[in-house]
């Protein structure tokens, strides 16, 4: 079997990720302002992040929503799956490597990125249910 | 606000993040330690939301930059890795540290903070890159049992480069902190995390800028999802943020290799430091409740640019003399 080329792989990820992710961003940005806006907020108040009380944060975009958003072409659902899509791109070089560590039966690094996947996840996944 | 002023508001947010993203990458800092002070000194938005918008733009210019870096296979992947474990450890922290911080009340010490380790961070990066290899240590316990060898084609040397690092425990004590800072202040903090690489761990220069580079892509995306939860991240400012950083960071990445005059770079250094001692002082402004706007943000311009250049002819003289003498 071919030997599993790491460097090419992770770069190729890290690569797509970004552009799979500005062209999200660039995509709701645009629809923000063709539609006047976005989650039922008016375009000054989606633009007011001078005011933390009024305007729209990440703690009310809901990653639950997000497909529904996407489907409706709201403009502020497509800039946070943009935003995400950044958080997960590093994740994904976590899972390839940790292919490669068990495919080379490295079994401490193995080890070792399980951890940080870890604590990623747990950090994705967890720590929210504490804080908000 | 009408929706033409609403856009070039916009637009200037994307131009500050390129700015950010530019120099940031020019001083190797990265684009996060720039932009923070630069979007809550100069265009007046609140550091929680400056925090959380550069958090998750750093995972851009991270992976638009360490794509590039991963192929030519100078990061070592293995190694950088295995230090994630301090660093996302640390990056948990640092955020919930943050949100307390926050909840308490106490966000001048935020701004205090953040000055201080640009200021620090000032040194390690002005000294960067003075010598390409480190001088040869004897591999240790940590070398064997971490597998911490690798090797690299270095085009400036035009030779493969052999490598080995050391005391891995002590670089995972400095990524912890690495971490921490990077969820505590919303940056990448590469500065910290070269120093665990460089000086903790004897590797290489271009293999520790470059390792740090793809390092910092994951330990803010720790904290940005922390971020995200916690309300920090305004989508319509970190959409501006991540265009401008990503934008600036590759551009810088092209001039960079063409950069020959040493001393222009005295000059980015001069902007941060401006910027570090700007901070302290609107921290302690915000603390004595005073406005962050007009006759007092004035003064603490002058006075910032005053000090910094003082600083900054003070390093510059000690860097002429450990030259003369080395």
């Amino acid at each position: 079997m071919p030997k599993l080329d790491q460097n090419s792989i992770t770069s190729l990820i890290l690569k797509s990720g970004v552009i799979l992710s500005l062209s999200m961003i660039i995509i709701g940005v645009v629809l923000v302002f063709i539609r006047g806006g976005g989650d039922s907020m008016s375009l000054s108040q989606v633009a007011n992040y001078h005011n933390p009380g009024y305007t729209i944060t990440s703690k009310s975009l809901l990653p639950a929503n997000f497909l529904q958003g996407l489907i409706n072409g709201d403009g502020l659902y497509f800039i946070s799956v943009g935003l995400w899509v950044l958080i997960f791109t590093p994740l994904t070089v976590l899972i390839d490597a940790l292919i490669t560590f068990g495919h080379e039966r490295n079994k401490l690094y193995t080890l070792l990125d399980a951890v940080v996947l870890f604590n990623l996840l747990i950090a994705i996944f967890v720590i929210p249910r504490f804080i908000g | 606000m009408d929706p033409v002023s609403i856009l070039l508001s916009f637009i200037s947010v994307v131009v500050a993040g390129f700015l950010a993203g530019l120099l940031g990458s020019l001083t190797g800092l990265g684009g996060g330690t720039v932009l923070v002070p630069v979007l809550t000194l100069f265009l007046g938005i609140p550091i929680v939301f400056a925090t959380g918008a550069s958090l998750i733009s750093t995972i851009a210019t991270s992976a638009g930059s360490a794509s590039g870096y991963t192929k030519s296979k100078i990061a070592n992947i293995r190694i950088a890795i295995g230090l994630e474990v301090a660093t996302t450890t640390g990056a948990i922290v640092g955020s919930l540290t943050l949100i307390a911080v926050y909840k308490t009340g106490f966000i001048w010490i935020i701004y205090v903070i953040f000055g201080l380790v640009l200021l620090i961070s000032l040194v390690p990066t002005i000294n960067r890159a003075r010598f390409e290899l480190p001088k040869p240590m004897k591999p240790d316990w940590t070398t064997r049992i971490f597998n911490l060898y690798g090797t690299y084609y270095d085009q400036k040397l035009r030779k493969q480069v052999d490598y080995h690092a050391v005391r891995w425990w002590l670089g995972e004590i400095v990524m912890f902190f690495a971490g921490f800072i990077s969820g505590l202040l919303g940056i990448g903090s590469g500065a910290l995390k070269v120093l665990g690489m460089d000086w903790a761990m004897n590797l290489p220069m271009k293999v520790t800028t470059t390792s740090s580079n793809f390092m910092i892509g994951i330990t803010a995306a720790t904290g940005s999802s922390i971020y995200w939860f916690a309300g920090y991240i305004q989508p319509f400012l970190a959409a501006a943020t991540a265009i401008g950083v990503l934008a600036g960071a590759y551009l810088g990445s092209k001039i960079l290799v063409r950069i020959t005059n040493v001393r222009i770079r005295w000059i980015f250094f001069w902007v941060l430091a401006f910027l570090g001692v700007d901070m302290i002082f609107s921290g302690i402004a915000n603390k004595q409740g005073l406005p962050s706007t007009g006759t007092i943000s004035y003064i603490g311009f002058a006075v910032s640019i005053v000090i910094s250049i003082v600083l900054l002819l003070l390093l510059y003289a000690k860097v002429r003399r450990d030259r003369l003498h080395a």
